[in-house]
């Protein structure tokens, strides 16, 4: 007893910075989304709910949101179909072997997202490799212009959040007993129906949170869209940064923020009930 | 070195009780077993001792000064873990001369205690190696130099042969036993082997649900336990249910059991009903007449030198006893069983 | 051959390309940002027209550059060492809590990055300044502190969580006091987990860029800001070169975590 005060003690600092500079600044943003507007200055000094009024009637918003909430949900879903067969190869690798295949997952997820997507923009160049290649074997007579568009966005952002998907996925396998698989298998299950029935199910503790950390960063991901998309297709983190950087106008830049987090919320809430009682019956 | 006095220690954990009143004594140089299933309370009672946890009541008294504030670093109790708990980013050497660290004394004085002692545990030679380099038996032998070599006032062991293969326990039972006869240190020793703390216990204290049931001699506890729990605790055992008729002095009583009337010992006074003791070597199939009960055996298994034996008595009772392997058994299994007076023991049936 | 093993052999083939081509997708973009950055020739062109390190040199030459790579080395620096000792000190007290509240602790501990980095710069934008820090280097340095926490914590968590506790009852019994303890037994032992904390913190805080763009002071850059910039009017090496220098770090990061304590365990 006489010990562990002291000890807990040397936890403050941390939680006071977390809550100094995490927890207020989300009472901060929540509050201001409540302040009325002044052009000319930040915000202005009374309160109104009329932000969230004008963002949930008006389609400009509305559809941008809705926008960014299905382009987050194909990345998350393309991240899957994407990260599984790495986890899977990953997760049976060991030795050098699977040394050097961990260090091709966790390298781009140690480099900047900004220049992950760089990377992409000479890909794609006009006069880049992939269309060259394309002209050179004649599968197009010109080249593509695939710079800001939104499949390029989509592209960048399933390679920057993959890795956040495949390390969960992989710890998950890696804890499957592989001899359930061999009794699968001795059973007289099919290669697809152990996969179907029995690794699949015990790779959802892996599953679950990549699915949602992925969905959560892919809403709010500024950077590609910024850079890769241009100013073709209006996604709601572009939206917010052009109100608060571009109009000064941060009530309504943060009522656009707390409506993306809600929204966000909810779906991550909505789906850890749905897969809730799966999730309590594979956790180990 | 010292004699150490527990008294009347309680710790809880919420509404669990781990320790319910546990009192204990060990005089200079003894070698004290706390002996019990796991939950008994007897590790908690040796992290009591070595100041790892604070009890919630009782003292504990070292020469008879209280250590209850003193931190364990103070202590100077060698603690031996049952994982061992080596530090395994230093070397052998290293590891034994950890304690030496926060005591006076040169390096060179401490480089000569490290080899005494490395010596006396027989590890001369493994001194650079890290505790992943050593086997089992070794990691276990530096725990015990590195808890012998800051010279303890009390040596505290916790299950320290429990992850060793049954060929090794001998060895560093004996190493143990040795050492600690050598250094004439007092030890307290946490084991749910009963042959073990038989073989290396000056006095066994048998615990139960965070009481002690029993505090005495190995000889003791095995043939004269205090309980029915404690009797089977401590080894193969066969109880019988017994009628007091009367006390006959000089601590025998005369009972009903199995179906005859025995004189048997016993630590009375009883009423009633009691429980008689006869572990299976007090018992022995006999055709001279000079068994006093009678059964029919219904099971028996040759296991080599010896063949066990499953009686059921006329009352319904049944024992187990052994025979020698070569005697054969009557075809229709009626036999007659001789009780060894002297080996028996009456307990109370039930403790209060 | 039969019909059957020479479908197996070919589902068996198809399923190793597939994987040759998703590790393809996940490091072609760094490959192509390194080559571009070594060509010798004038443009932006994959494969190089030849090699070089002229546009290294060219990079060093812009002071705009140069001075936004300072900037982000400086603020990387000061994240890793403050992120690195309060990580530490909350590590040390997640200890001594029980199971469950471990978890909670670790979970409020990793929030940041849990939570989008865009959400947490904005709260910070206006937090910061309503209490003076608006647009200040401080307030651009505590955005990186928060980011760059967790990363650090995790590490050092799971370093503290390896070591045996009993340890800790064994260096005490010992005679060792509870610093003493400390500088003997915990912190060697937690060193390789502290030294991978130190270089997620700094990878982390060099790279990121949604922080910094709502929270940069006036008149400053951070690296990532000044190339996405530099990006938007000059499609050139220069560029490449500073991106690789991103990756060159990373992948000393990525060596140093191996030598350390091997990556199955860092992820």
């Amino acid at each position: 007893m006489t010990r562990r005060l002291p000890r807990l003690a040397l936890g403050l600092p941390a939680v006071l910075l977390l809550l100094v500079f995490l927890i207020l600044p989300y009472a901060e943003m929540i509050t201001m989304s409540f302040r009325t507007s002044q052009p000319g200055t930040m915000h202005g000094a009374g309160f109104t709910a009329d932000h969230y009024r004008n963002v949930m009637s008006g389609g400009l918003y509305l559809g941008a949101l809705a926008r960014s909430l299905l382009l987050a949900l194909f990345i998350t879903l393309a991240c899957l179909v994407v990260s599984y067969p790495i986890a899977w190869h990953l997760s049976r690798a060991s030795g050098r072997k699977a040394l050097l295949l961990y260090a091709c997952v966790a390298s781009p997820l140690m480099i900047g997202v900004l220049i992950r997507n760089f990377g992409w923009m000479i890909i794609v160049n006009v006069d880049g490799p992939l269309n060259r290649v394309l002209l050179s074997l004649g599968l197009i007579d010109r080249p593509l212009r695939l710079l800001f568009t939104q499949g390029l966005v989509a592209l960048a952002l399933v390679h920057v959040f993959t890795p956040f998907m495949v390390l969960p996925i992989n710890n998950a396998l890696r804890n499957i007993n592989p001899a359930v698989i061999e009794a699968s298998r001795s059973l007289g299950a099919s290669r697809f129906a152990t996969f179907w029935k029995v690794i699949l199910p015990l790779s959802f503790p892996g599953i679950q949170p990549g699915l949602i950390l992925v969905f959560v960063l892919a809403t709010a991901a500024y950077v590609t869209p910024a850079l890769l998309g241009g100013q073709m297709v209006t996604m709601m983190p572009t939206l917010v940064v052009q109100t608060l950087v571009g109009t000064f106008d941060w009530p309504l830049g943060a009522t656009l923020a707390v409506v993306m987090a809600t929204a966000a919320l909810i779906a991550v809430v909505v789906f850890s009930l749905a897969t809730q009682r799966l999730m309590e019956r594979v956790r180990a | 070195m010292s004699s150490l006095e527990i008294s009347a220690l309680c710790k809880r954990y919420g509404p669990a009780v781990a320790l319910d009143g546990v009192s204990l004594t060990a005089g200079q140089g003894e070698l004290v077993s706390l002996l019990g299933p796991s939950g008994c309370g007897k590790t908690t009672a040796l992290r009591c001792i070595a100041g790892f946890i604070d009890p919630d009541d009782g003292d504990i008294r070292a020469n008879g000064v209280s250590i209850l504030a003193t931190p364990s670093s103070k202590r100077d109790f060698g603690v031996v873990f049952q994982n061992y708990a080596l530090f395994p980013h230093l070397n052998v050497a290293e590891n034994v001369g950890y304690g030496l660290l926060f005591r006076k004394g040169s390096k060179a004085e401490r480089e000569r205690r490290v080899r005494e002692v490395l010596e006396q545990v027989q590890l001369v030679g493994l001194e650079h190696r890290l505790p992943r380099e050593l086997s089992g038996g070794q990691q276990q032998r530096v725990a015990l130099a590195r808890a012998l070599v800051i010279q303890p006032r009390l040596l505290l062991l916790d299950e320290p042969l429990a992850n060793l293969d049954a060929r090794l326990r001998d060895d560093v039972r004996w190493l143990i036993r040795d050492v600690q006869q050598a250094s004439r240190t007092t030890a307290f020793y946490v084991t749910h082997d009963q042959a073990e703390a038989m073989a290396i216990s000056d006095k066994i204290a048998v615990m139960k649900n965070g009481k002690v049931a029993q505090f005495a001699s190995p000889r003791e506890i095995y043939q004269r336990p205090a309980e029915r729990y404690v009797a089977s605790f401590t080894g193969e055992a066969n109880f019988l249910a017994a009628e007091v008729e009367r006390a006959l002095g000089g601590g025998l009583f005369r009972v009903r059991a199995g179906g005859a009337t025995l004189d048997v010992r016993g630590a009375g006074p009883f009423a009633g009903s009691a429980v008689l003791l006869a572990r299976p070597e007090s018992l022995a199939i006999v055709t001279d007449g000079t068994g006093q009960l009678e059964g029919r055996v219904v099971k028996s298994v040759f296991l080599g030198a010896v063949q066990h034996c499953e009686v059921v008595l006329r009352d319904g009772a049944s024992v187990r006893l052994g025979t020698p392997p070569d005697r054969p058994l009557p075809a229709d299994g009626t036999v007659s069983v001789r009780l060894d007076v002297d080996r028996t023991w009456l307990m109370p049936d039930a403790v209060p | 051959m039969t019909v059957a093993s020479l479908g197996s052999r070919a589902s068996r083939l198809a399923g190793s390309s597939l994987i040759v081509l998703l590790y393809a997708f996940l490091l072609i973009p760094l490959v192509a940002v390194v080559a571009a950055s070594l060509t010798a020739g004038e443009f932006m062109r994959l494969p190089p027209e030849g090699l070089s390190l002229r546009w290294f040199a060219r990079f060093f030459q812009r002071g705009d550059l140069v001075e936004a790579l300072l900037m982000s080395l400086r603020i990387a620096l000061v994240s890793t060492l403050v992120t690195g000792i309060v990580a530490l000190m909350a590590a040390l007290a997640s200890q001594s809590l029980s199971r469950r509240m471990a978890v909670w602790f670790q979970i409020g501990m990793t929030l940041p990055l849990l939570i989008p980095e865009l959400l947490t710069a904005i709260g910070l934008l206006f937090f910061l300044y309503r209490i003076g820090l608006g647009k200040t280097v401080l307030g651009l340095q505590i955005g990186h502190i928060v980011l760059a926490f967790p990363y650090c914590y995790v590490s050092i968590a799971a370093a503290l969580r390896q070591i045996d506790p009993a340890l800790d009852d064994a260096s005490g019994s010992l005679g060792a006091s509870g610093w003493q303890t400390f500088r003997h037994v915990t912190l060697p032992l937690a060193m390789p987990g502290l030294v991978m904390g130190a270089v997620f913190a700094f990878i982390t805080s060099f790279d990121l860029y949604t922080v910094s763009l709502l929270l940069k002071p006036i008149g400053g850059n951070t690296l990532p800001l000044a190339l996405f910039d530099f990006l938007t009017y000059e499609f050139s090496p220069t560029a490449a070169a500073a991106a690789t220098m991103s990756v060159l770090l990373a992948f000393a990061g990525v060596a140093v975590i191996q030598k350390l304590v091997g990556l199955q365990r860092a992820f």
